[in-house]
């Protein structure tokens, strides 16, 4: 398992650069794991997002489907992938400090 | 319905030949491919996306609203055991001038688009297998 740092911490990262430990999250984390996907600074919408994300997984311990993302968040799905180019699963939910959603396409 | 012929070219890319087009699927680097062109799975979503545009477009062109086109955004859940489509999730922009009145009208013609319709109503498959192509 490969390790990077993320926020002054070095956290173990998946294939596809998801953090392993969801309890290591912080703001200064989400921050540089943006930057993996290309996102430099996190706005409030992307905070938005991410913040909705973070609840509902320490809720129910895992993600939302997208519509109920889209529904909660206020924001159209074109608009979650502007803000998140990778997509709802593989970039706001890496972001989010989530683990990596099932299936492949 | 016209001959549609698929050759696997090597690694994950195939061609897909129909009626004097042609395009190539593939899967992304991620997954192991060279992202020549969309892969199968992607292309379903596709399918479907397109069938609606097409005729919530047709729908508003004979009603006469024409204040914008139709834009569909769509993307895919997925699912494991067995891995697939879990679910699609789609948004629809219509043109302006569209009452609010008529907006169960057209969710009921993007939810019986054909491809809509195939996947309510599961087709039968039926598969044969040769041997010795080169």
């Amino acid at each position: 398992m490969a390790e990077m740092e993320f926020g002054g911490k070095t956290l173990e990262i998946d294939e596809d650069g998801f953090i392993q430990d969801p309890e290591a999250w912080d703001e200064a984390v989400a921050a540089d794991l943006a930057k993996t996907e290309g996102v430099e600074d996190l706005s409030e919408d992307h905070w938005k997002v991410v913040n909705y994300l973070r609840g509902y997984y320490l809720e129910f311990n895992m993600a939302p489907m997208i519509r109920k993302l889209c529904k909660e968040s206020g924001f159209k799905l074109k608009e979650i992938y502007e803000l998140f180019p990778s997509g709802p699963a593989k970039g706001a939910c890496k972001v989010a400090g989530l683990p990596k959603p099932t299936g492949c396409v | 319905m016209d001959l549609i012929t698929i050759s696997a070219k090597g690694g994950k890319e195939c061609s897909v030949r129909l009626r004097g087009h042609e395009l190539v699927t593939d899967m992304s680097a991620e997954e192991g491919g060279n992202d020549g062109g969309p892969s199968p799975v992607e292309l379903l979503g596709c399918s479907l996306g397109a069938c609606i545009a097409m005729m919530v477009q047709s729908y508003c062109d004979r009603q006469g609203y024409t204040d914008g086109k139709v834009d569909v955004s769509l993307t895919l859940e997925l699912a494991d055991d067995p891995k697939r489509i879990g679910g699609f999730v789609i948004d629809v922009e219509l043109p302006a001038d569209v009452p609010e009145n008529r907006l169960a009208a057209v969710r009921k013609i993007a939810e019986h688009c054909p491809v809509h319709a195939t996947l309510n109503t599961p087709p039968s498959v039926d598969i044969d297998f040769t041997l010795g192509n080169t």
